[in-house]
């Protein structure tokens, strides 16, 4: 006896059916999980983290102030929350956030998103952020916080014409002249570093006057509220001259090296972006960098080591205020010769920061210390401790001049009334 | 520590009412001891009897039948042993008591050497603090009899032992450092060939205690006993402590107030190098490793979840909010005399005004640290406290074993200040102990120091008064609102509600006040643990009664020494003080712009100072402490040295908080971590400070803590003086910038 | 394994390179007479000389001492002005817990052996560092001065 052959055929289909379905099914949840850890991995590449938590708040849940001329605004909850987060962004909505700094009802963000920057992101990195952000971030319920422009400067139309004019689209076109890595590096300065946003000068218009190495300008240093971002281009003293690649690639990994400490916001960054990074993504970042020509130097001419002056001064502590408070506050860590203890405890003599004429970030550091750096999860083991509470307006500028002008940096000295500014600034928020 | 608090420490216990005659009753035994010695053991009315108990003997010194509260041992080497039922943490103990009895025992003072007693409440109870506490500035006021029968029953029997050896008649022989002589022969025997021999001898029911115009060594400038080791390192204090096989610890604590811990992510932690093991207590993580360092660097590559609790949105504001919330309800009544609120009516002028005064963290020069070693044969512990026997209790409560198991070892204090009065580290380092192998010493981090501290409270005063046509004050309202410590250290101690410390001085102003009205209204903030701090209710009260009547002199535009004066009828001895404080300051004499000297008056303690601060105020408006002078009756002087030594140093912890301390928090967080942002005076900032005593007889009154206590507001109206304004909320700080 | 001079004594240390001189000092080589006040080079407890040099070993790397002679409050008696600094204390009595004066008397003892007779400004300069909470300042300004009238 035989059976009816279409009985066999729908069995078989039916069969064959279920078996795909399960493959598919499987593939799928491969490829999420692929997806998300890719997309992580970008998050945090674009220290997305940094702007959109709070201090002591949930993760992207949004609540940052952000302190503008016109008056605070405040970063949004990026989790995939319904309401209150972007768990209704379809992939296209969340690609014009990030790339035009349009959000889903249309209405504009601040650039303060850097969105200028973000633009330069593929479709396949946007892909995996999304996927990330909408399945491997937990949902947290928490409205976001209404910016306190006032009336009629929180209006968002005048946005659209920033956009116009200020807005360059499209993602980044690889150079044919440089190879695969330095293409990598200048893909991740430019776009979800996003580096320029605090190292590149910005414009009357709030603009950043350069996106890439084509334009002049391009991270030559910036001047952001009581901070001066500084230069990563190739000047011998105030940017990165003097920095071999694998110096810029230890600083970026593990937040010190031979020249400097990070400080300030810039912890933050290696905190929470650069430290996780892979060698060869820093590396490539490092290799674009060091193509940057120099911007000039402010004039200056190349640094060179010469600490007789200052270790005579430091002799007379009497005479000199800058060299007794320096002494007293300073000395133990970063030393009569200026030179710290290279990881450890950052060397000042010759670092760029001290040499930037701009003693903001300077001034800022003696009164809000620094954050606690944390590389790859650890502690690094000294921590600039803030002196606000310690030292007066008046003994903090002459300890800042006395930096500037010791080791041989002969920088002019810095005027009490720049503290009482600095001072007056909330310390960052983190 | 004030009478305030030592009321509430002693309620359940009798407070000896020190006896003035020189002659007294006592009991004692003589023993001889192991070493061939003779141990002397004296008990006082005011000290129960007991059995010496389980700790005692294995304190080493001997077998004792009584027990009393101080012990003397004389091997026949002729060394004298003092057992230091106090601790020494800076105030001078272990000199002042020694000399109280080299005084009455003949002996010279670098003769005796000191042990640290052993824990033990029945041998060494503060006769007024009811147990062995060191605190309070009470030490010699306690000590001070006893101390001196103690020798004078030793130089007696030893006198009879001599004079039995002789076979002369005991009045024919005296004592001399360390030596019997007979007058008549001139013969001479040492005290060590005497104990055999006085230790057969029954103690004499009375003592003859020396004629004060006798004295060789008390109320003379004594250098201390416990300078040498700590002028070359080999002072031992609690951190010092080196067990064989000792770890290391480092704690981090729930940043935010009775937060509790979640969980801890140790991977990378335990990879670091010296780091042994990561140990949970409820609401803290400890890293233990093979030295400090490495268990802080382990401490550092945690991740630690907290379960902030209900805490982690209160900030400073808000518990202060609380407490101006609280001053509107009514509180304990304590003091009332006349009628104040009828006395208003009749006022020519009224004043009523807020001060508040800030939490305040003790920042001990050494921080808290405890060594802990826990195994079958019980639990050691090698810490410097000042309540040894409260802390053996916790310590035998937390790892559930019996009292006489715990061993507690106490070591040389750097610095109390009333942070060691507490047992919280102890407990602490007891729960990590039960969790490691071998002895652990759990070292704080200065930011755990100042951020885990139990803080002075935080008060917040509302007081008014009523002025006649002659400015004198006819009524006089003050409401105290803060935290009760004595509610929590010695419930027993509130009476109808008041916390006897928290209302001191203000309850008992020293003027003539014939309406006063004083009331208590208990506010605690919230998650925020409190604690004495030195100068404790006084510190508080002074600053509030001696700032308010500054500030009524001026309504009534007399002058301020004058003002007090004319109102300290009833403290004849305040105003003494108050005199010779405004002579040697050259009150009245003009001062050159920008300075301003501002008086304050102090009765606490059993002492009364009188207090000249004269500052200089710059145009950034930063005060600069230029000179202190005090006049200072602290009744017989025992080492003139010490006292002084304690006033400077008072005056200089009160000035360190009145012109830059305070603690504030937010997000339920301690905001101060190191001595980079918890301002300390420096010593270019120290002023000239002139302590003259007053000659006395009557019995010692306390000195550790005056000074801090009435300082404050004579800085503050020092700076009312120089520059007009009147600072009502401590500290100082940049208030006069912003005015 | 680093190699340490300390008050004259070669000690073999096996810690990282990053581990302040002070808890080699005390819990390593178990000398603990130096103190720990801060950890932050602001209390001046922790003050050792480095080749005569007053330096807070707190804030030290081994690291960075190498080969330089380490001298701790335990041996500085030995040199003529800690000698006289440490008699000078005792002249005073300036010592109240005590547990600040190793670093004072280290601070002081620096002081004297570049400046024999300081002047209050010198003092403060020099001791600006060391915190007492305990407030022995205007003992240590006079036991300074004392010692330096003992001449050199
Ligand atoms: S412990 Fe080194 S300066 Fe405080
Ligand atoms: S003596 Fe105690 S801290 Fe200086």
């Amino acid at each position: 006896m035989s059976f009816p052959r279409q009985y066999i055929t729908s069995r078989y289909i039916r069969l064959l059916a279920s078996v795909l379905m399960l493959a598919v099914a499987t593939f799928a949840q491969a490829d999420d999980r692929d997806a998300i850890s890719k997309g992580a991995y970008l998050a945090k590449v674009g220290d997305c983290v940094s702007c959109h938590t709070a201090p002591h708040g949930k993760e992207f849940a949004g609540g940052l102030p952000m302190l503008t001329p016109l008056g605070a605004i405040y970063a949004t909850n990026i989790t995939p929350d319904d309401t209150t987060g972007i768990g209704r962004y379809s992939e296209a909505d969340f690609a014009k956030a990030v790339r035009k700094g349009l959000a889903k009802d249309g209405h504009h963000l601040y650039p303060a998103m850097p969105y200028p920057s973000y633009t330069k992101v593929s479709d396949e990195d946007i892909h995996f952020m999304y996927v990330y952000f909408m399945k491997g971030v937990k949902p947290v319920k928490q409205a976001n916080k209404q910016s306190e422009i006032p009336w009629p400067l929180n209006a968002r139309w005048p946005l659209a014409a920033w956009n116009f004019v200020f807005l360059k689209e499209g993602v980044y076109k690889p150079n044919p002249k440089q190879d695969v890595s330095w293409n990598r590096g200048a893909y991740l300065v430019q776009g979800l570093g996003h580096c320029g946003a605090c190292h590149t000068p910005r414009g009357f218009a709030f603009q950043e006057k350069a996106l890439d190495e084509t334009r002049k300008k391009f991270l030559t240093g910036a001047t952001l509220e009581g901070w001066s971002a500084s230069n990563l281009a190739g000047d011998h003293n105030t940017g990165l001259g003097r920095w071999s690649e694998d110096d810029i690639t230890i600083y970026l990994k593990y937040g010190a090296n031979q020249h400097s400490s990070a400080f300030g916001t810039m912890t933050t960054v290696i905190n929470n972006s650069t430290e996780a990074m892979t060698m060869p993504d820093l590396t490539a970042i490092s290799k674009y960098l060091k193509t940057l020509p120099a911007a000039g130097d402010k004039g200056q001419t190349p640094y060179q080591y010469k600490p007789e002056d200052t270790l005579a001064q430091l002799k007379q502590p009497t005479k000199y205020a800058g060299a007794r408070l320096y002494q007293q506050y300073c000395l133990d860590c970063h030393g009569a010769n200026g030179k710290g203890v290279a990881p450890y405890l950052s060397p000042l003599a010759g670092n760029p920061a001290l040499m930037d004429p701009d003693p903001s970030s300077l001034i800022n550091v003696v009164l809000n210390g620094s954050p606690q750096l944390r590389p790859q999860g650890i502690a690094a083991p000294y921590n600039m401790p803030k002196f606000r509470t310690v030292l007066n307006d008046e003994q903090v500028a002459h300890l800042v001049s006395f930096m500037q002008a010791s080791w041989n940096h002969n920088l002019p000295a810095t005027e009490a009334k720049a503290v009482t500014k600095i001072r007056k600034l909330p310390p960052s928020a983190h | 520590m004030s009478q305030g608090l030592i009321q509430a420490l002693v309620s359940s216990h009798t407070v000896p009412n020190l006896p003035r005659r020189n002659f007294l009753k006592l009991a004692a035994t003589v023993s001889a001891t192991a070493g061939g010695g003779m141990l002397l053991g004296i008990s006082f009315p005011a000290v129960s009897e007991g059995k010496p108990s389980q700790a005692y003997s294995e304190g080493g010194s001997g077998k004792a039948v009584f027990s009393p509260n101080a012990f003397i041992e004389i091997n026949s080497a002729g060394q004298v042993t003092l057992i230091m039922s106090k601790v020494e943490m800076g105030q001078g103990v272990y000199t002042s008591i020694p000399m109280l009895i080299a005084e009455e025992l003949e002996v010279d003072l670098d003769k005796v050497t000191l042990q640290h007693a052993p824990p033990n409440d029945k041998l060494y109870a503060d006769a007024m603090l009811g147990a062995q506490v060191t605190g309070g500035s009470t030490s010699i006021r306690t000590l001070w009899q006893p101390m001196r029968q103690a020798g004078a029953a030793c130089r007696t029997l030893l006198i009879a032992a001599a004079a039995k050896t002789w076979k002369v008649d005991p009045a024919s022989c005296h004592a001399q450092s360390g030596q019997v002589i007979h007058d008549a022969s001139g013969r001479k025997l040492g005290y060590g060939d005497l104990v055999k021999v006085a230790a057969t001898l029954a103690v004499p029911k009375t003592v003859t205690l020396k004629d004060p115009k006798d004295f060789k060594l008390i109320g003379t400038p004594a250098r201390r006993l416990d300078s040498p080791d700590k002028v070359n390192g080999l002072a031992k204090f609690g951190i010092d402590a080196q067990i064989p096989g000792m770890k290391f610890a480092v704690i981090a604590t729930s940043p935010v107030f009775g937060g509790k811990l979640l969980g801890v992510d140790d991977s990378r932690a335990l990879k670091m190098p010296g780091v042994l093991q990561v140990v949970k207590v409820d609401n803290a993580v400890a890293v233990i490793a093979t030295n400090t360092w490495a268990a802080k660097r382990g401490l550092g590559a945690l991740d630690i979840k907290w379960d902030e609790g209900k805490s982690s949105h209160v900030s400073t504001a808000d518990l202060v909010a609380d407490l101006r919330q609280a001053a509107n309800k009514t509180g304990a009544v304590a003091r009332r005399d006349g009628n104040a609120a009828k006395a208003y009516s009749k006022a020519d002028k009224t004043l009523n005004v807020v001060y508040q005064q800030p939490f305040l963290a003790h920042a001990t020069m050494e921080p808290m640290n405890c060594t802990v070693q826990i195994g079958p044969e019980g639990c050691d512990i090698w810490v410097g406290t000042q309540i040894p026997t409260f802390a053996q209790g916790m310590a035998a409560k937390t790892a559930g074993i019996p009292l006489e198991k715990v061993r507690l070892h106490n070591y040389l204090i750097g610095g109390g200040f009333g942070r060691r009065l507490e047992f919280d580290g102890v407990v602490q380092a007891v729960k990590i102990a039960m969790q490691v192998k071998g002895p652990v010493k759990v070292i704080w981090t200065r930011e755990e120091d100042i951020q885990h501290d139990m803080f002075r409270p935080y008060y917040y005063d509302r007081i008014s008064a009523g002025l006649d046509a002659k400015g004198k004050p006819i009524a006089w309202t003050h409401r105290i609102v803060g935290s009760s410590i004595v509610a929590r250290f010695s419930p027993e101690g509130i009476k109808n509600g008041v916390d006897p410390d928290a209302v001191e001085v203000s309850s008992e102003p020293p003027y003539d006040l014939p309406n006063i009205y004083v009331d208590y209204v208990r506010q605690e903030p919230r998650d925020v643990p409190t604690a004495f701090w030195r100068g404790v209710g006084p510190t508080r009260g002074t600053f509030v009664v001696e700032s308010f009547i500054d500030e009524l002199a001026a309504l009534a535009k007399i002058d301020p020494v004058k003002y007090r004066l004319d109102l300290l009828g009833k403290t004849p001895r305040l105003k003494t003080a108050l005199e010779l404080a405004a002579e040697k300051s050259d009150w009245g004499k003009a001062v050159s712009t920008g300075r301003g000297r501002g008086v304050s008056a102090m009765h606490a303690f059993g002492s009364f100072l009188g207090m000249v601060v004269e500052v200089s105020v710059n145009d950034q408006g930063e005060v600069k402490v230029e000179r202190v002078v005090c006049a200072v009756d602290c009744g017989m002087v025992v080492n003139p040295n010490t006292v002084i030594a304690q006033i400077e140093g008072g005056v200089i912890f009160g000035l360190t908080a009145a012109l830059y301390n305070e603690i504030t928090i937010k997000h339920g967080r301690v905001e101060q971590n190191n001595f980079n942002d918890y301002r300390m005076l420096r010593i270019n900032e120290a002023p000239r400070i002139e302590v003259h005593l007053i000659p006395s007889a009557e019995a010692p009154g306390g000195i550790g803590e005056p000074g801090t206590a009435a300082i404050g507001a004579a800085l503050t109206n020092a700076v009312f003086a120089a520059t007009g304004k009147r600072i009502r909320t401590l500290p100082i700080g940049n208030q006069l910038q912003n005015a | 394994m680093a190699t340490l001079n300390i008050n004259g004594v070669p000690h073999q240390v096996d810690v990282p390179g990053d581990t302040p001189l002070l808890w080699v000092i005390r819990d390593v080589v178990g000398l603990t007479g130096t103190k720990f006040g801060c950890g932050v080079a602001q209390c001046g407890a922790c003050t050792v000389h480095i080749d005569g040099k007053a330096t807070r070993s707190c804030v030290l790397p081994i690291s960075a001492v190498g080969d330089q002679n380490v001298t701790t409050i335990e041996a500085v008696g030995e040199s003529a002005s800690g000698k006289k600094v440490q008699q000078a204390w005792l002249d005073l009595d300036v010592v109240q817990c005590g547990y600040c004066q190793s670093g004072q008397i280290m601070s002081a003892a620096a002081l004297l052996s570049h400046t024999p007779n300081p002047d209050d400004a010198q003092i403060d300069a020099a001791m600006a560092g060391n915190i007492c909470r305990c407030g022995t300042y205007p003992r240590i300004r006079a036991a300074i001065k004392h010692a330096a009238k003992e001449g050199a």
